[in-house]
């Protein structure tokens, strides 16, 4: 469905991505991990339109959407919700959701459907419907933004930390509806530090570091790697040449995407 | 009591002009954080086409917004296009600049064909009022306090009930939330520039009548107005409408109880004292870190 080749972007000055190869199959949860730094957001909003390429490829369904603006990678299906809250404070919880329906403000009856279906999947739109969504707390805010980015039936969600300073409640919340979304036939690309987490919804787990993906495999496979699970999970340590990192010195093409063998 | 009730219902009146008049400044910094040091040349321009056009063919000025309205549209954009969309995402400060040069432009040019004259537009009704048992309301404040309420009317309605107001909204509370909905930022922006622009066109027309002016009053203005939206809070469109509303009491309060010349000072003196408590101003947002 989404694939990134040699990819390279960066703000200013360096390259943060620097040869970026990753796929998504349709369906799946994808989850990227990797240190501070590593590229994850970025890759997120190359995808997205937010930043532009400056090599590599990036296509849906096998047609290149590199560089697209950020209005027609949204026509095309994929919406984001970013790191840091993107809700627009002073507007009631109603209208930031139906700012989601921008793009198809036109047709009211499909937007007023569309309001239904969002209204019925995440119960908070209702009820905080009148609400300032600068009143909301991190979770409801969070849940808002999801909302959001329904609006338009994406066929891919980005998500960009949505655990991010969540309590327990807020998260299992957050991991519920990303559960209940792929299982609607939503594929989801989600970038988290928070590894269990992250790993433990996604079907399919990609690790970064230095602007690079060092490993891809099922999450399983990757949450069980001695290397992932003593960087991140606080396993124990490996031994020598069992690192994953050694994968990652293959040929970028040979980088496998979700729907390739795990290679951890 | 009576002069009170004069001096106050002068500066509601007064005041309701002022918050037209600010409410482009404030708009477009509210939308792209540019400071339009040139919406003084601006009001001082259309003022001079409105004097021109009633000189000329009778028209009432504040009907002549009519003409000038549309006219100031087509000049804001042309002047986003042209000159503001090249210096996007640099410091505010080079707004300052590139507007203050526009402004200098739009006063040499104003010079050179209506010449440095204090002029003003005095329809048949200049000198008459409305009377409302001892209080006096001059016809001149009237129509030109009623034209501003109702643009600033029309102006709330597209603000919050239209899908360009929603986006231009957006806009100004978070642009990159806004881009992430598929609002686009140029064209909001250039959208944000003109609906200021021309909320000069109906100000400049009312500023013809109300007050005498020539090329180099566009000083005069752009202080009074920056004075009005710093002290509402800059980016804030009721905020524009509270600073307003206090420089036209001020000024008319000073002028009953002390003297005219004191009354601008009275004003900078109040925008300072309310800054010493409140740095963003009346309106000003201060929201939470990760509120936006």
């Amino acid at each position: 469905m989404l694939q990134l080749k040699a990819v390279v972007a960066g703000y200013g000055g360096g390259s943060v991505l620097q040869g970026v190869d990753l796929e998504c199959a349709e369906r799946t949860i994808t989850c990227v991990v990797g240190p501070n730094g590593a590229g994850k957001s970025t890759v997120l909003r190359v995808i997205s339109g937010l930043l532009a390429p400056t090599q590599g490829e990036i296509r849906l369904d096998g047609e290149p959407i590199g560089g697209r603006a950020p209005d027609e990678i949204l026509r095309r299906g994929i919406a984001q919700v970013p790191q840091s809250h993107a809700l627009f404070p002073a507007m009631s919880v109603q209208e930031n959701v139906l700012m989601g329906g921008y793009l198809i403000r036109k047709d009211r009856r499909l937007l007023r459907e569309r309001l239904d279906q969002v209204e019925q999947r995440l119960p908070i739109v209702a009820d905080r419907a009148r609400d300032h969504a600068g009143n909301l707390s991190g979770g409801q805010r969070r849940m808002v933004e999801i909302a959001r980015c329904l609006m338009l039936d994406p066929r891919l969600i980005l998500l960009d930390e949505p655990s991010l300073g969540l309590d327990p409640r807020g998260l299992a919340g957050v991991a519920e509806v990303i559960h209940e979304l792929n299982q609607a036939g939503t594929t989801v690309l989600l970038v988290e530090q928070n590894v269990r987490l992250g790993l433990g919804i996604a079907t399919h787990g990609v690790v970064m570091e230095g602007g690079r993906v060092r490993l891809t495999g099922t999450a399983a496979a990757v949450r069980d790697n001695p290397e992932i699970a003593s960087l991140y999970l606080g396993g124990s340590p490996t031994k020598a040449g069992d690192s994953p990192w050694t994968n990652a010195s293959r040929p970028p093409s040979h980088t496998g995407g979700p729907g390739s063998p795990p290679t951890a | 009591m009576a002069h009170l009730v004069q001096a106050i219902a002068l500066g509601l009146l007064i005041g309701g002009v002022y918050a037209l008049m600010a409410s482009g400044l404030t708009l477009i910094f509210g939308v792209m954080q540019i400071i339009n040091v040139a919406q003084g040349a601006f009001l001082v321009l259309v003022a001079m086409v409105t004097w021109w056009l009633w000189n000329r063919t009778g028209i009432d000025p504040i009907v002549a917004s009519l003409v000038t309205t549309p006219m100031m549209f087509g000049l804001g954009w042309l002047t986003f296009r042209l000159l503001i969309s090249r210096i996007r995402g640099s410091s505010p400060s080079m707004s300052v600049l590139l507007t203050f040069g526009l402004a200098l432009v739009i006063e040499g040019v104003l010079n050179l064909t209506a010449g440095n004259k204090f002029k003003s537009a005095t329809p048949a009704y200049f000198e008459e009022s409305f009377r409302v048992a001892s209080i006096s309301f001059p016809k001149a404040q009237v129509f030109g306090f009623v034209a501003a309420v109702g643009v600033l009317g029309v102006l709330y309605y597209v603000l919050n009930r239209t899908w360009t107001g929603r986006a231009i909204r957006a806009a100004t509370q978070n642009p990159a939330g806004a881009a992430l909905v598929g609002v686009s930022a140029a064209g909001t922006a250039a959208l944000a520039f003109a609906i200021g622009s021309a909320t000069a066109g109906v100000g400049g027309s009312i500023l013809s009548v109300l007050y005498p002016f020539f090329p180099a009053s566009h000083y005069e203005w752009i202080s009074r107005l920056l004075g009005i939206v710093v002290l509402g809070g800059l980016g804030s469109l009721p905020g524009a409408v509270a600073g307003a509303v206090i420089l036209g009491l001020a000024e008319t309060l000073t002028a009953t109880y002390g003297s005219l010349g004191w009354s601008t000072l009275v004003f900078y003196l109040v925008i300072m004292a309310v800054l010493l408590v409140r740095p963003q101003g009346l309106f000003g947002a201060r929201l939470r870190e990760d509120a936006a």
